[in-house]
């Protein structure tokens, strides 16, 4: 039987809604799809798939690579190699998809944000947005595909009343990697998410003895500092103070973003913001594009400007 | 411990537009930089950290065109003890056709290695698919978006990856392993001029890719480039600095964050 096969993410216990653009994905190509999760996973919504196979193991099991793929092949025995495996552009997604690829053989495009299913084509993001490459496959036989956050979950649309069940058991643990435990970062006194106004610089930046102006220029005009992953890595401004995905995600009334070209896992972290003006000098950064108002500027010269605007009120 | 680290040259285009030619079969590269890629600066720092405690040999390898000598270079100023280059003409975009020459080559030339580190992504392709892939096809454990180092043993390693929203997963893994680090576990060294025209002194040893493509199937091809679709579009505040600046004032303190 021809079917999707969805590897659903879990984290405590819950269904993370992430998994929905899986699902998206599914229904724009018109796939029979079976969702494979461990068992005891709340928040499932049982109207969205075909058929839900629940493995019967601890959810660390699917965070290890060569556990999930016993898992996977186990599946596959029972129901038939899938067309294609979906799975969430996250962290464990991308990791998993890309070992299941040269385990199996099977080609994979990640990163995927739009498919068109009558020319059979897979649109994939290159140079942080800048461009996108449009893919096909060269045979058809079985595939993988990570899909981005946010890009298919609105056509996640319910198929049946509800999907029969079945259940896997009975899986050897993997050695060679062991889960020791789940790791929570350092706890802050800084809460960004709080704020009404974030000013955020990015890599435009330059160095790290510039963001002391912009330090200034926050205190100034009463916003909260933040950064995007460039910045925190470089370690210019704490962990704490990091928007997007891997960090905090923000909805203040005025968003201010100065030399961030706007990765998705920056603007997946603060699209929902009220108001989000963006300084970049690049015209074409894809940030305009989530931006209500944008300044093509050096970021430098903008912040020297408003400094000296705000010292003459 | 001997460590192969892959380093990837790309061009540098975090504040370039891009333009698209040829009726989409290529991107205009003539007036780009090009520069190591920023994951791989982590993971040879990761690399040459290691070995400098342990003893052993980093070695850093690139698939590339003869330009990607360069980020050989870098990563022998930052502390590799050589260098090879897996020399191919065209770029392959499959990431699984990339890493099945890989893995052919370092069957073919005997390379031993107790781990093998790479970027969890390119900033070309962003992919994040290549060190998973080579795993998968040796049979090797595998972590994708490590953060932390934190023990190094001889049979294995305490790491940490990193999860979302600040949570990571501890593991133990065992080695021979292949771990793909993530930007931000550390803190890549600084590399003068002057250390990376000394790595001209440090053998660089080039084999032609050509010799490992036997069985490396093309399985995804790229059709064609093109923009990202237009979302709604920002409101461009433009004229002179100081109107802009005052424009933009006037918007904080219509939206209430300013007085």
């Amino acid at each position: 039987m021809s079917y999707a096969l969805i590897i659903g993410e879990v984290r405590n216990g819950v269904f993370e809604e992430r998994n929905l653009d899986s699902v998206g994905i599914c229904c724009l190509l018109q796939k029979k799809t079976c969702l494979l999760v461990p068992d005891d996973t709340a928040g499932v919504d049982e109207r969205l798939v075909d058929t839900i196979v629940k493995a019967r193991v601890a959810e660390n099991m699917f965070l290890n690579p060569v556990n999930l793929a016993n898992i996977v092949e186990r599946l596959a025995r029972v129901r038939g190699r899938p067309d294609c495996t979906i799975l969430t552009h996250s962290s464990s997604g991308m990791e998993f998809a890309a070992y299941l690829s040269g385990m199996m053989g099977m080609a994979i495009i990640t990163d995927v944000s739009g498919v068109d299913r009558e020319r059979q084509v897979f649109l994939k993001s290159y140079y942080s947005d800048k461009i996108f490459g449009e893919f096909v496959l060269v045979e058809q036989k079985p595939f993988i595909v990570t899909v981005r956050s946010g890009s298919f979950k609105s056509y996640a649309a319910e198929k049946v009343a509800s999907a029969n069940v079945e259940y896997i058991e009975d899986f050897p643990v993997d050695e060679s990697r062991l889960f020791l435990e789940y790791v929570e970062e350092e706890k802050s006194d800084i809460d960004i998410g709080k704020a009404d106004f974030i000013l955020s610089i990015g890599r435009g930046v330059g160095n790290k003895d510039e963001v002391c102006s912009y330090m200034e220029l926050a205190e100034s005009l009463r916003a909260v500092l933040s950064g995007s992953r460039p910045v925190i890595d470089k370690m210019w401004l704490p962990k704490a103070r990091q928007v997007g995905t891997s960090g905090k995600t923000v909805k203040p009334k005025v968003y201010l973003a100065m030399g961030i070209s706007g990765a998705f896992q920056h603007i997946a972290g603060m699209k929902e913001s009220g108001c989000i003006i963006a300084v970049n000098k690049d015209q074409n950064a894809p940030i305009f594009q989530y931006a209500h108002y944008g300044i093509v500027a050096d970021m430098h010269k903008v912040r020297d400007k408003l400094k000296q605007i705000l010292s003459q009120t | 411990m001997n460590i192969l680290v892959f380093t990837k040259r790309v061009a540098a285009t975090q504040e370039e537009s891009l333009r698209i030619v040829g009726d989409g079969k290529d991107i205009d590269m003539s007036k780009l930089a090009f520069t190591m890629n920023d994951w791989d600066t982590y993971a040879a720092e990761a690399a040459v950290k290691i070995v400098e405690g342990t003893g052993g040999l980093v070695t850093a390898i690139s698939m590339g065109d003869a330009g990607s000598d360069e980020v050989l270079r870098r990563a022998i100023a930052m502390g590799a003890n050589e260098g090879f280059l897996v020399e191919v003409e065209d770029a392959l975009d499959d990431p699984f056709a990339r890493a099945s020459l890989i893995h052919n080559f370092l069957r073919a030339e005997n390379i031993a290695f107790d781990a093998i580190f790479t970027g969890v992504q390119s900033e070309d392709d962003q992919f994040a698919s290549f060190g998973g892939i080579l795993a998968g096809l040796f049979g090797l454990p595998f972590a994708s978006m490590v953060v932390g180092i934190d023990n190094v043993e001889h049979h294995h390693m305490v790491i940490r990856r990193e999860l979302e929203g600040g949570v990571q997963e501890k593991m133990r893994i065992r080695l021979p392993c292949v771990l793909a680090i993530q930007t931000g576990a550390n803190e890549p060294r600084y590399v003068s001029i002057m250390s990376i025209r000394k790595a001209l002194k440090v053998e660089r040893k080039v084999y032609k890719g050509s010799a490992y493509r036997a069985d490396t199937k093309t399985m995804i091809r790229r059709e064609k480039w093109v923009y990202p679709e237009k979302n709604r579009g920002a409101t461009i505040l433009a004229g002179e600095l100081s109107e802009v600046c005052k424009k933009l004032l006037e918007i904080l303190q219509t939206k209430g964050v300013h007085q």
